[in-house]
């Protein structure tokens, strides 16, 4: 990773003896870089996917209208529409979204001790998308009156609330007085997830063919239909969860020693595993519910930086959530522009670019220290 | 002092640990022996605070249980048997691990005691390596390392610290045995205390102040090394008729760590 101010003396300098550090096994240096880097690129990455889409506003005109406010007249008055009320809560949300689910996965990796761990593994993803296909099929049975209450937030609070509540039930049949076996959860949850497969199957095979196109393309994820609203329904659940989580950092570092040498070393270890499992879950289940399922993220980027950083959560979980956001952002510009005018769903950019990445990564990982 | 008496556990149903009693003082090295699956590493764990038990047991006059992970992390420190990490991390990384109690030391003091402690445990330059790629006795003494640094003062405040050491010597060549046993009695020397599950009763013997014999969850005998290691006693224990200090038949080489010139 180099960095953009790297031809400055300072710079070369702070980056060569961060190098020096790392090779005596310090790598907090180099970490504090990286994450700063990734804060650069994160602006730039905002500002490029404001700027690139179907409409033809400049970048300069961009920034000098998001910085200006809607009062300049750089933009016209259609381009500034585009800007503020399409791209921008579309580009919010991508970054809120992608930070979340990396930050979740790995904060999931470190809870279980597994480089392979997602939130998948504690039921979210099954859940919601058990609860996105009931509504998406069975919503249109239900009265009248309360489908038009909700509106569009009928199939994000469905899938929200198949998460949570399958999350939950995961985490009561894994704790037993009141401590929480990680290894049960494992187990229960790929039994969970077989369950709610098999009920979304039955769902699937009672659907007409406009409700099998919903629930393929709600699978496949898209940040399509972004709205303000959805950025000011998911956002604060996200960045509670994204704000609560890095305060486990210490406790996750001594997890990866065992739970109960972390237990020596003073972490309380069953309030730490309450904390990440509902912050967890919260923020993965406001993301799919928003943008449906959207793959690879979770794993994919802590390992990178793993193999860059090393696996200290205090840098780990800042640049997962930074290197997610980015991520997403990269590969919602391709799915937008790609077929343009019409779209991908992203679900399908992630996996068939990450998947390839992660597998040449791991190829050329496996004589150095990655796991 | 470590005081624990009529201590039980119970797991899955099983009495392992039954009315149990020890004390281990600072100042000395308090040994724990007897066959495999006598209840020593649960006696350990029970003491340690990590699980459940019944009975008595306090720390410098403390109720274990009722002390905060945090509060017991700054009495004493605890080394397991063997530990496996998920994750790359480097030796310096881990030992830094230990650090990380809450006493407030500058960045400077904290990257000393790291590269003291690793020196301790006769790997210097080991810092830049991944904890992963080294061998088991290497492992084992990496992890010492973090256990030292986390009690790194003997005595805090006023009050002994106790590192407890479960089988410290179990993968390490003889040379490094003697390293390890030598630095639990220089911690006992300057006031802290130790308590150490042992297999090998010749070191035992050679650096214990204290004994405890156990079998079947219980102690049979306990005192100091020259009135536990009897005869009978190894017989009634270990189900093993030998003769302590005996001489093997001529010919026969054998090597004590009595020998060795420190």
């Amino acid at each position: 990773m180099s960095l953009s101010d790297a031809g400055k003396p300072g710079a070369r300098g702070m980056m060569l003896s961060s190098l020096r550090a790392a090779a005596a096994g310090d790598r907090a240096g180099l970490a504090r870089l990286v994450v700063a880097a990734l804060v650069v690129l994160t602006l730039l990455a905002l500002l490029l996917s404001t700027a690139t889409g179907a409409s033809n506003a400049s970048a300069i005109d961009v920034v000098v209208s998001l910085l200006t406010g809607e009062q300049s007249s750089v933009l016209s008055q259609r381009d500034r529409i585009i800007v503020f009320d399409i791209r921008l809560p579309r580009a919010l949300l991508g970054l809120l979204i992608g930070a979340a689910l990396a930050v979740s996965g790995a904060v999931m990796q470190g809870l279980f001790r597994n480089p392979l761990a997602d939130p998948g593994l504690i039921g979210i993803s099954s859940g919601a998308a058990l609860g996105a296909v009931l509504m998406i099929v069975l919503g249109g049975t239900l009265p009248m009156g309360l489908l038009g209450f909700f509106g569009g937030f009928a199939l994000p609070i469905a899938a929200f609330a198949g998460g949570l509540i399958t999350t939950l039930l995961l985490y009561r049949v894994a704790t037993r007085h009141g401590q929480t076996s990680v290894a049960t959860m494992l187990l229960a949850g790929i039994a969970v997830a077989a369950l709610t497969g098999a009920i979304t199957g039955v769902l699937i095979y009672m659907a007409d063919d406009r409700q099998l196109r919903d629930v393929t393309f709600w699978n496949l994820g898209s940040l399509a239909g972004s709205t303000w609203a959805k950025v000011l329904t998911a956002g604060p659940i996200i960045l509670i969860s994204l704000t609560v989580l890095p305060f486990l950092s210490r406790g996750l570092n001594a997890i990866t020693l065992g739970e109960a040498t972390a237990f020596h070393m003073g972490v309380k270890v069953q309030k730490l595993k309450n904390i990440a499992v509902v912050s967890v879950a919260a923020a993965v289940g406001a993301s799919v519910a928003v943008s449906g399922g959207i793959a690879f993220v979770g794993i994919v980027v802590p390992h990178i930086l793993r193999m860059v950083i090393g696996p200290d959560h205090r840098y780990l979980l800042p640049a997962s959530a930074l290197l997610g956001g980015i991520l997403l952002l990269a590969a919602d510009m391709v799915a937008r522009t790609i077929v343009a005018p019409a779209e991908l769903p992203i679900g399908i950019i992630t996996a068939l670019a990450g998947a390839p990445f992660f597998l040449w990564v791991l190829l050329r990982g496996r004589t150095s220290a990655g796991l | 002092m470590i005081r624990a008496s009529n201590l039980s556990v119970r797991l899955a149903g099983k009495l392992i640990v039954e009315k149990l009693s020890l004390q281990a003082q600072p100042g000395q090295v308090t040994a724990i022996v007897g066959p495999n699956g006598c209840g020593k590493t649960t006696t350990m764990k029970a003491v340690a605070g990590e699980i459940p038990s019944t009975g008595e047991l306090t720390v410098n006059g403390r109720d274990v249980r009722s002390l905060d992970p945090l509060q017991l992390a700054t009495r004493r420190a605890v080394l397991p048997q063997s530990t496996t990490i998920a994750f790359p991390f480097t030796v310096r990384e881990i030992v830094r691990m230990g650090l990380s109690t809450g006493l407030n030391r500058s960045a400077g003091r904290s990257e000393a005691i790291a590269a003291e402690a690793l020196a301790a445990v006769d790997l210097q330059g080991f810092a830049g390596r991944f904890y992963q790629e080294l061998s088991g006795g290497e492992q084992q003494r990496v992890q010492l390392a973090r256990v030292l640094t986390q009690i790194w003062e003997p005595v805090l405040d006023g009050e002994p610290c106790y590192l407890m050491l479960d089988e410290p010597v179990s993968s390490l060549d003889i040379r490094h045995q003697l390293t390890i046993m030598q630095l639990a009695r220089d911690y006992c020397a300057r006031g802290g205390g130790v308590i150490a599950v042992m297999h090998d009763l010749n070191l035992t013997a050679m650096f214990a102040d204290h004994m405890i014999m156990m079998k079947k969850g219980k102690v049979v005998v306990a005192g100091a090394p020259a009135d536990v290691l009897t005869d009978e006693a190894m017989e009634e224990v270990f189900g093993c008729r030998m003769r302590v200090s005996g001489l093997p038949a001529a010919g026969t080489p054998f090597i004590l760590p009595q020998t060795a010139i420190l």
